[in-house]
């Protein structure tokens, strides 16, 4: 039940605010405000009751639940949490409340929708994460775009309507793949939605593998699949910017992690080289156009596509260090960006600009947000001590040394590093440094409730750049597991074996790749 | 010779019945002006209710018979269309009550009309014989070309009925003729009997692949493809939506196009596997250009009646994805999908006539402009509709897409439901549209709304339930739907 209400729990609080909207702004406020405190707080439990030593899903009849829903179609309501969506919810509960104190003085119509839309939009997200039945999967994850299109095209910027239209038809474009991918599973797996069935070989496994990884793409995104991020970033209102970077593009690697690598190992390795390219190509493009943006929001929206270059780099490498890092990653991004969308949101409030020309100077005048700013910056480049040396660090490492790919794609992507210290730092230098002039020295510092708002994340991205064992080792195992589904190269692989398979180069590649780095492990033994 | 008249069970017929009295009683009460206009409207509700009770009532009593020298069938197949039929029928009328002015001496035919047509999409959803299907159909469809000229003074309303009736007799004389040549070759109208023709034991008869039968057949597709508007056969439909007064678009949109594809299915689900593959070609060809021919002119549509038809169009073809799977799945999950178009589809009609002026109908897109804030119940109700329109979860249209998809996966038709999985991102592109224009645009000049009518609110609560329960608990519906096909199996 507990894990129900979590999930649930924000959609109750839809219904309280639609009822008692004519209280006034400032009860709606609190009732949002408190859902979403209440639903992190009871989300807490999910992990001080989680027990590390399970493989898979949490067994305990707190967390798992499955009912008959549909059963003239074989859907039931499945829910469940393992290592790595644990994290995952963790952080959707946690940013939604922020989110909401973030929101409170800078909504102007229809404060109640907004607040209803970001609630309804948590208990999509949370179900995305938590269904153990595709069906209940494709119903949550269809169902969240509804929120996300009115946050994003009802409280957005002026091109908001273009902006939220692309953002829906990309994603519908993709799931409406997915859904044909899902049917087809469902037939292979005795007409059972059940994902923890779902087992052996599913044909054609190749097509299936894109049903899905195409939707998930999308969703990351995944260079070429990009273009509706900086839109919709762009014209989302701050709030949906933070849901959209610290949750929405999760849910695009986590179905990567949950159905793509597990379900379809083996087409998995064949596409491999073809994804790994994408996801560099991704990390230095985005990196590259990051840094001649003119608009802060922009850069801060392709930096996302660079960084999530390094989680999709890392998922493919069917290294367990690098998967775990990944996983690490998402939850890391999901904090670092977030927190400069909100900084970014804060400094437009005051100065109705997000040009980085407009600024200059700030850090005389604003030294609590500058020194904010800078920790948040250090921590979306990678600096060791914060959260994101930690997992970049990992996905590099277990890449290079374990990765199913040639070394030369994490060399490239390691220039991604940089290149992010670049435009970082480069944005930081033009906005903070400097002399103010006289709008910029008129601006004022940060309220406590803004500080407020950041507090929390500073605290986590302390806490994992420093003890990220807190953090590792619940998904430890999970990670583990998914590591054994997707390592189709055999540990001693014969050579007559790689002959065979001459017809397919791409799985070749891969398996000589591997080939190598055995050997040289074994030498270094 | 003695005419021999078989016995007739006539509690088998109750909601058949129920009709024509309740038509009977319209009839002749409208003679008297002391009666207000709208109690005929009030009548019609609590017969075609009686009507639906008693289906419902012979459908949970699991009847399996047929009537008038097996002409007539009742079970569970004709029950559950008779429950679609009428609560159209109930929806339909409850947004008439209010959209014709009260004084309004002609209300007395318009429901007669609107009865006598539900009679005829029962006979259609009922035959178990060629001719009756004709005879519902020719029933249901001179009552509806009446009914779309209703309005005789406006000119779009009598050009609605011309074009109508126009193409209509052409397409009933397609029919017929299809009738004529399928008895030519099979020598029998009697569909089991045809269908059971088309195999000897496993193999298939001669008879399916004689050139008159196939040419029948293919007459007979013509006929349906008008009656249900799928393209090519499809131009008729958005003038009749337009020009037809917006009760009777809906009415159109709904019932009739659910009771052609009752007949549709009848005889295409179980005939099609007997049928030369090309035939099964021809009807995912035809499902593949009316999801898209639909869709994509809907694009371009201004007017929120006209987007509809469109819309209307496209969704016959995610029906016809069912009738290309011709398997039981597909036949229930076309027939789950019919009753929740003919809900959502009556819902966002009774929004159109909601957001009448003073002045009368707004029925370009951008009248819509800003009533998200200025209407909330209207703008949530259209919302409602369009989302559950373009198979948004978790409302009803969502698990009527999936199950016409899983149906013909089943049959291995991919790219049909790849076809079918990308027109629904098209079709959310429009229907978006109209919501992006109620929340996200300011209003170019105010408008006066008349205030909401009651027995308008009541319709739309009713369809709104409907579509979320569905949407929410498909098993209330979708295991009615299944059994209804697994007793035809048996």
């Amino acid at each position: 039940m507990l894990l129900s209400i979590v999930i649930f729990l924000p959609l109750l609080g839809v219904i309280a605010i639609a009822l008692l909207r004519g209280l006034g702004a400032n009860a709606v406020k609190w009732i949002a405000l408190g859902i979403g405190l209440l639903t992190f707080v009871i989300s807490i439990r999910l992990y001080t009751e989680f027990d590390t030593a399970n493989v898979g899903f949490q067994t305990n009849s707190e967390v798992y639940q499955k009912l008959d829903w549909i059963p003239g179609i074989g859907a039931s309501y499945h829910i469940g949490i393992d290592g790595i969506s644990l994290w995952l919810v963790l952080l959707t509960t946690f940013l939604t409340p922020i989110c909401i104190i973030a929101a409170w003085n800078s909504v102007e119509k229809g404060l109640s929708g907004f607040m209803m839309s970001l609630l309804a939009l948590e208990t999509g997200m949370l179900g995305v994460f938590c269904a153990l039945d595709l069906f209940l999967f494709f119903v949550f994850w269809e169902s969240m775009l509804i929120p996300m299109y009115f946050l994003i095209g009802i409280w957005g910027g002026e091109r908001r309507i273009y902006a939220t239209i692309k953002f829906v038809l990309y994603t519908m474009a993709g799931s409406a793949l997915m859904l044909v991918g899902i049917l087809a599973l469902y037939f292979q797996n005795n007409n059972s939605f059940d994902i923890t069935t779902l087992q052996g070989q599913f044909e054609p496994s190749n097509l299936l593998f894109l049903a899905f990884f195409i939707a998930f793409a999308i969703k990351v995104p995944l260079f070429p699949f990009h273009t509706w991020l900086p839109d919709a970033h762009v014209e989302a209102p701050t709030v949906g910017s933070v849901i959209l970077a610290g949750v929405l593009l999760k849910m695009g690697t986590y179905g990567i992690v949950r159905f793509c690598l597990p379900l379809f190992p083996e087409a998995a390795a064949h596409y491999t080289p073809l994804i790994v390219t994408l996801a560099v190509i991704g990390i230095i493009y985005g990196a590259l156009v990051a840094m001649v943006q003119p608009d802060l929001k922009k850069l801060v929206a392709y930096s996302s596509v660079s960084h999530l270059g390094f989680v999709v780099l890392g998922l493919f490498s069917q290294n367990g260090t690098a998967i775990q890092g990944s996983v690490l990653q998402m939850v890391n991004h999901g904090l670092s960006t977030g927190a400069l969308f909100l900084l970014v949101g804060m400094i437009y409030e005051r100065r109705h600009s997000r040009m980085i020309v407009d600024f200059g100077g700030l850090a005389k005048k604003m030294p609590i947000f500058a020194t904010i700013f800078l920790i948040v910056t250090l921590s979306s480049i990678g600096l060791p001590g914060l959260n994101g040396f930690v997992g970049e660090f990992m996905i590099l490492l277990g890449s290079y040394v374990g990765g199913a790919f040639s070394k030369w794609y994490v060399v490239l992507a390691t220039t991604g590093v940089i290149l992010a210290a670049v435009y970082m730092l480069w944005m930081f230098q033009r906005v903070m440094f400097g002399t103010p002039d006289d709008i910029n020295a008129s601006l004022p510092d940060l309220k406590p409730r803004e500080i407020a708002v950041l507090l929390p994340i500073l605290l986590f991205i302390f806490w994992i750049g420093v003890g990220p064992n807190t953090f590792l080792e619940p998904m430890a195992a999970s990670v583990k597991e998914i590591e054994a589904k997707v390592r189709v190269i055999p540990e001693t692989p014969a050579v007559g074996q790689v002959n065979q398979m001459d017809t397919d180069d791409a799985v070749v590649d891969v398996k000589t790749a591997t080939l190598k780095i055995n050997e040289e492990e074994a030498l270094s033994k | 010779m003695p005419l021999e008249i078989p016995d007739i069970n006539w509690s088998l017929l109750m909601p058949q019945l129920v009709i024509v009295s309740t038509l009977l009683i319209v009839l002749v009460f409208d003679m008297f002006d002391a009666i207000s206009k709208k109690t005929l409207g009030w009548m019609t509700i609590v017969g075609a209710g009686i009507a639906l009770w008693s289906s419902i009532d012979l459908l949970q009593a699991g009847t399996d018979q047929t009537q008038f020298n097996e002409m007539f069938r009742i079970d569970s197949y004709s029950l559950f269309f008779n429950i679609i039929f009428l609560v159209s029928t109930i929806l339909v009328a409850l947004v008439s009550i209010s959209y014709l002015g009260s004084g309004d001496k002609k209300q007395g035919p318009y429901y007669l009309l609107i009865l006598l047509a539900t009679l005829g999409m029962m006979l259609m959803a009922a035959g178990n014989e060629l001719i009756i299907v004709f005879l519902g159909l020719e029933l249901m469809s001179l009552s509806l070309y009446v009914l779309a000229s209703y309005f005789r003074e406006s000119p779009a309303s009598s050009e609605a009925g011309m074009k109508y009736l126009l193409l209509g007799a052409f397409a009933s004389a397609f029919f017929l003729y299809g009738i004529a040549l399928v008895y030519g070759a099979a020598g029998t109208t009697n569909i089991p009997e045809i269908i059971s023709k088309l195999s000897v034991g496993d193999q298939l008869s001669l008879l399916s692949e004689s050139p008159l039968f196939l040419a029948g057949i293919f007459l007979l597709i013509v006929g349906f493809g008008f009656k249900v508007a799928i393209v090519p056969f499809h131009q008729w439909a958005p003038d009749v939506y337009e020009g037809a007064p917006t009760t009777i678009a809906a009415f159109i949109s709904a019932g009739p196009k659910a009771a052609g594809f009752a007949a549709f299915l009848t005889i295409f689900v179980d005939a099609l596997p007997k049928l030369p593959t090309q035939a099964t070609g021809v009807i995912v060809l035809l499902a593949m250009l009316t999801m898209t021919v639909g869709n994509v002119i809907a694009i371009a549509q201004t007017n929120i009646k006209r987007m509809l038809a469109y819309s209307s169009i496209a969704h016959a073809g995610y029906v016809m994805i069912g009738l290309a799977a011709a398997n039981p799945d597909g036949k229930s999950s076309a027939m789950l999908y019919l009753f929740i178009y003919c809900v959502m589809n009556i819902g966002a009609f009774g929004v159109v006539i909601m957001a009448r002026t003073a002045d009368g109908e707004n029925l370009m897109i951008s009248d819509y402009a800003g009533l998200g804030f200025r209407k909330p119940l209207l703008a949530m109700f259209m919302t409602l509709m369009l989302l559950s329109l373009a198979g948004f979860p978790p409302t009803a249209g969502f698990v009527g897409k999936l199950y016409v998809f899983k149906s013909a996966v089943e049959a291995r038709h991919y790219w049909l439901v790849i076809f079918g999985a990308i027109n629904t991102a098209i079709s959310a592109f429009y229907y978006l549209r109209v919501v992006v224009t109620m929340y996200m645009r300011e209003p170019e000049e105010e408008l006066e709304f008349k205030p909401y009518p009651p027995t308008l609110v009541i319709g739309l609560v009713l369809a709104a339930i409907g579509i979320l329960l569905i949407g929410i608990l498909p098993s209330l519906l979708l295991d009615q739907a299944q059994s209804a096909v697994q007793s035809a199996l048996l």
